[in-house]
């Protein structure tokens, strides 16, 4: 048997000093005889850790069989079958803390590299026009599904491959959800996320763009109209420090930044009609995988200097171990150990910078992270004239605020039971609206147990 | 869907007006709620108030002030908007108030006192009084366009007095104040005016209802720019708003913030002067 080899095979990337010049992809994708090398080096074993850990639970070890073997086709289609959107969650899962984490090649040598392969995977499907063939016996009952991100675009696929009559409600002008709005070009192209949502109306997904359940759509009406409603409206609304100068020009949300720019498209303005106003020194405070994606889009505005704020360090972050690699290749500055306290203004009222506090790390907190502790004395600001706020977000208001009859918890979050049911009859939730904010690969996880507590809803099992 | 323009007229230099299908708007429509417009596929999401809502079509006022009103002015009849999304915002509760007041001195403003003199007059007990500020003689709306139909009272006011009483509506308002007329007052348009109108309402105690326009993207809650202060919480413009209570709010906020842009719309409109515009959609 020949040697494996104990490093991956590397990723073609975009050099940074290239790619910060435009929002094109950042990796290049696997050649076939790069993936199939890279897959063979998987050890097949026997009790796949990896598989457990996804919160899928693809079949991670028989897909990386097939790759290893070259056919491409039904290493595709086994990757499918537990997750509709392979292209994509293999480019945005935390893979270290999932498949790749638990992976028995990482303990003494590289992990394999599930997440693109799965990436790989779902390219190759395109460029081939490869899909799946369904046999789709219709039901009567339907179905509405509330949010077109990840966890409605699982939850939708499954139902409609029971057969069930599903309509898919979009607030925006496009569908996708955080897939859009959220996550840059460079880290997910958005003819990929295209692609993967046209498979859902290819299928008989009745989507409706536009359409704001709790607005111009009484929730009321959905309950009289469907037999289900899985409600994945995600966690929308903005957040902010509650610190003086907030209201300055030059204060965002990390929302507001990346809406802009992702779903607007404020890069390619005047093309675009959206503007952005992005100065030369940006600060983002916070450090997980938004975080990230704002300061990389404030690299590529042209911003001469950005920098990370956050409170704790490096090691706490939050974010995929990928992201802060190229945020740091890119050149964007890790300011550990810091808490701003005001934003600094102008007297025309733009941000000019912002007032901090050193911090220093203490005993655990709750989350198992060390605290950060206040160091006396250690205020000091630092010139900046663009502010982003990558708090994390909280569920959307505008559909809770109109449909009191569902309990939240007291962060905001939809309550359900263990099969996702909210306290509404036939009414359940997933993704981050029920769990406050999480990954993408966990909404499709939800979005999937409640296509399937929903068919036993349905059908009375 | 495409949103096809069944009517379009000048209203003076700068304002016209546009009526477009949009049958889901037009059905939910509520006085107060406003539309938001994408003209083109490479378009911005902006927010536009709505006169009226009838057979499936709405009617909306608008100034020539950017780039996508200017470009949307050269749209014509049988052309089609891109999305016209709605209703949006909160309508504020239809009921009787007694002696009301609605006074307006710009499109946003303009369209809302309309919509809410129709819902309310209708209402018993309500007495419905208007006050309508243009610049000059040459700016006033045409007649069928004016809250005037709808009124008990109804007053015009110019700024330079070429026609009806000279002065802002916030002079003739302060007559009406002085009589102990009023019992609530419900009013819109430019910002530094509706900070004026608090400052006057508030020694009377009347309670003063202000629709603000602050910028917009999604317009669903989720980007946080068109957050107001209102007794120094935040609130959005889009899901709590349009219509805040004007003794609350904070609108050296708004005005500052209102000018975040200027200079990229400046740039956005020499670039549509000069007629470069590809057609590109959102890929």
């Amino acid at each position: 048997m020949a040697k494996i080899n104990k490093t991956r095979v590397p990723m073609r990337e975009q050099p940074a000093e290239e790619r910060i010049k435009n929002f094109d992809s950042v990796p290049l994708g696997y050649t076939d005889e790069e993936a199939m090398a890279e897959a063979q080096r998987c050890i097949q074993c026997k009790d796949p850790s990896c598989e457990t850990e996804c919160p899928v639970n693809m079949k991670i070890r028989a897909m990386i069989e097939k790759v290893a073997e070259g056919n491409f086709e039904e290493a595709f289609l086994i990757a499918k079958e537990d997750n509709p959107i392979p292209a994509i969650s293999g480019r945005v899962c935390p893979q270290e803390d999932q498949c790749e984490g638990v992976c028995t090649m990482g303990k003494k040598a590289d992990a394999i590299n599930i997440g693109k392969l799965g990436a790989f995977l779902g390219d190759w499907a395109m460029q081939n026009g490869v899909t799946e063939e369904l046999h789709i016996e219709e039901r009567n009952e339907k179905v509405a599904v509330i949010g077109s991100g990840p966890a409605g675009i699982s939850c939708a696929v499954d139902l409609r491959k029971l057969g069930y009559r599903v309509t898919l409600f979009e607030a925006l002008h496009i569908a996708g959800g955080v897939l859009q709005y959220g996550i840059p070009a460079f880290r997910l192209p958005k003819d990929i996320v295209d692609y993967e949502l046209s498979y859902l109306q290819k299928i008989g997904v009745d989507l409706r763009l536009n359409n704001i359940v709790g607005q111009n759509i009484k929730f009321d009406e959905l309950r009289w109209e469907f037999d289900a409603i899985f409600i994945g409206t995600g966690a929308g609304a903005p957040r902010f420090l509650g610190i003086e100068g907030e209201k300055l020009m030059g204060v965002y949300s990390a929302n507001e930044f990346l809406i802009r720019v992702n779903l607007m498209k404020a890069y390619k303005f005047p093309e675009y009609d959206t503007p952005i106003v992005c100065g030369d020194s940006v600060g983002v405070i916070g450090a997980g995988n938004v975080a990230m994606d704002a300061a990389r889009c404030a690299v590529r505005l042209g911003a001469r200097e950005v920098y990370i704020l956050y409170r704790r360090t490096k090691q706490e972050s939050p974010a995929r171990d990928e992201e802060l690699e190229h945020a740091l290749e890119e050149g964007v500055i890790f300011e550990e150990l810091v808490n701003p306290t005001r934003v600094l203004g102008s007297e025309d009222g733009w941000v000019t910078g912002i007032e901090m506090v050193r911090m220093e790390l203490g005993e655990l907190d709750d989350s198992g992270r060390p605290r950060p502790v206040k160091i006396e004395g250690g205020e000091f600001t630092m010139e900046l004239d663009t502010v982003v706020n990558a708090l994390g977000t909280l569920p959307n208001r505008l559909f809770l605020d109109r449909t009191p009859e569902l309990e939240t918890t007291p962060r905001g979050a939809i309550k359900t039971d263990e099969k996702l049911m909210t306290n509404v009859k036939g009414v359940f939730a997933g993704g981050d609206a029920m769990s406050g904010g999480a990954t993408v690969i966990q909404a499709l996880g939800e979005g999937k147990r409640a296509a399937a507590s929903i068919h036993g809803y349905l059908s009375g099992i | 869907m495409k949103h096809r323009i069944t009517r379009k007229e000048d209203l003076n230099a700068a304002d016209y007006l546009i009526e477009v299908e949009a049958s889901m708007v037009a059905e939910r429509f509520l006085p107060g709620n406003f539309a938001v417009l994408i003209t083109v596929p490479r378009g911005e999401r902006i927010p536009m108030s709505i006169q009226k809502a009838e057979d499936g079509k709405i009617t909306m006022l608008i100034k020539k002030l950017g780039k996508t009103s200017v470009e949307l002015d050269s749209f014509e009849v049988g052309d089609s908007l891109e999305a016209v999304i709605g209703p949006m915002g909160n309508s504020p509760e239809l009921k009787r108030y007694g002696n009301i007041v609605f006074a307006s001195d710009l499109v946003c403003g303009h369209a809302e006192n309309y919509a809410l003199c129709k819902a309310l007059q209708e209402i018993e007990g309500n007495h419905v009084t208007s006050i309508q500020t243009f610049p000059t003689k040459a700016d006033i709306y045409p007649k069928k366009e004016l809250s005037e139909a709808f009124c008990d009272e109804y007053y015009l006011t110019t700024l330079d007095g070429s026609c009806g009483i000279k002065g802002h509506y916030t002079e003739v308002l302060k007559d009406l104040l002085d009589e102990g007329k009023v019992d609530i007052i419900f009013a819109g348009g430019d910002i530094p005016a509706l900070r004026d109108l608090a400052g006057l309402t508030e020694p009377y105690g009347v309670p003063t209802i202000v629709t603000v326009r602050q910028i917009m993207i999604d317009a669903t809650g989720m980007c946080g720019s068109c957050r107001v202060f209102v007794d120094g919480e935040m609130k959005l413009t889009c899901i709590d708003g349009p219509m805040f209570d004007a003794h609350k709010l904070n609108f050296e906020d708004i005005i500052n913030r209102m000018a975040m842009f200027k200079e990229k719309e400046t740039r956005a409109m020499e670039y549509y002067n000069k007629k470069i515009l590809p057609s590109v959609g959102f890929t």
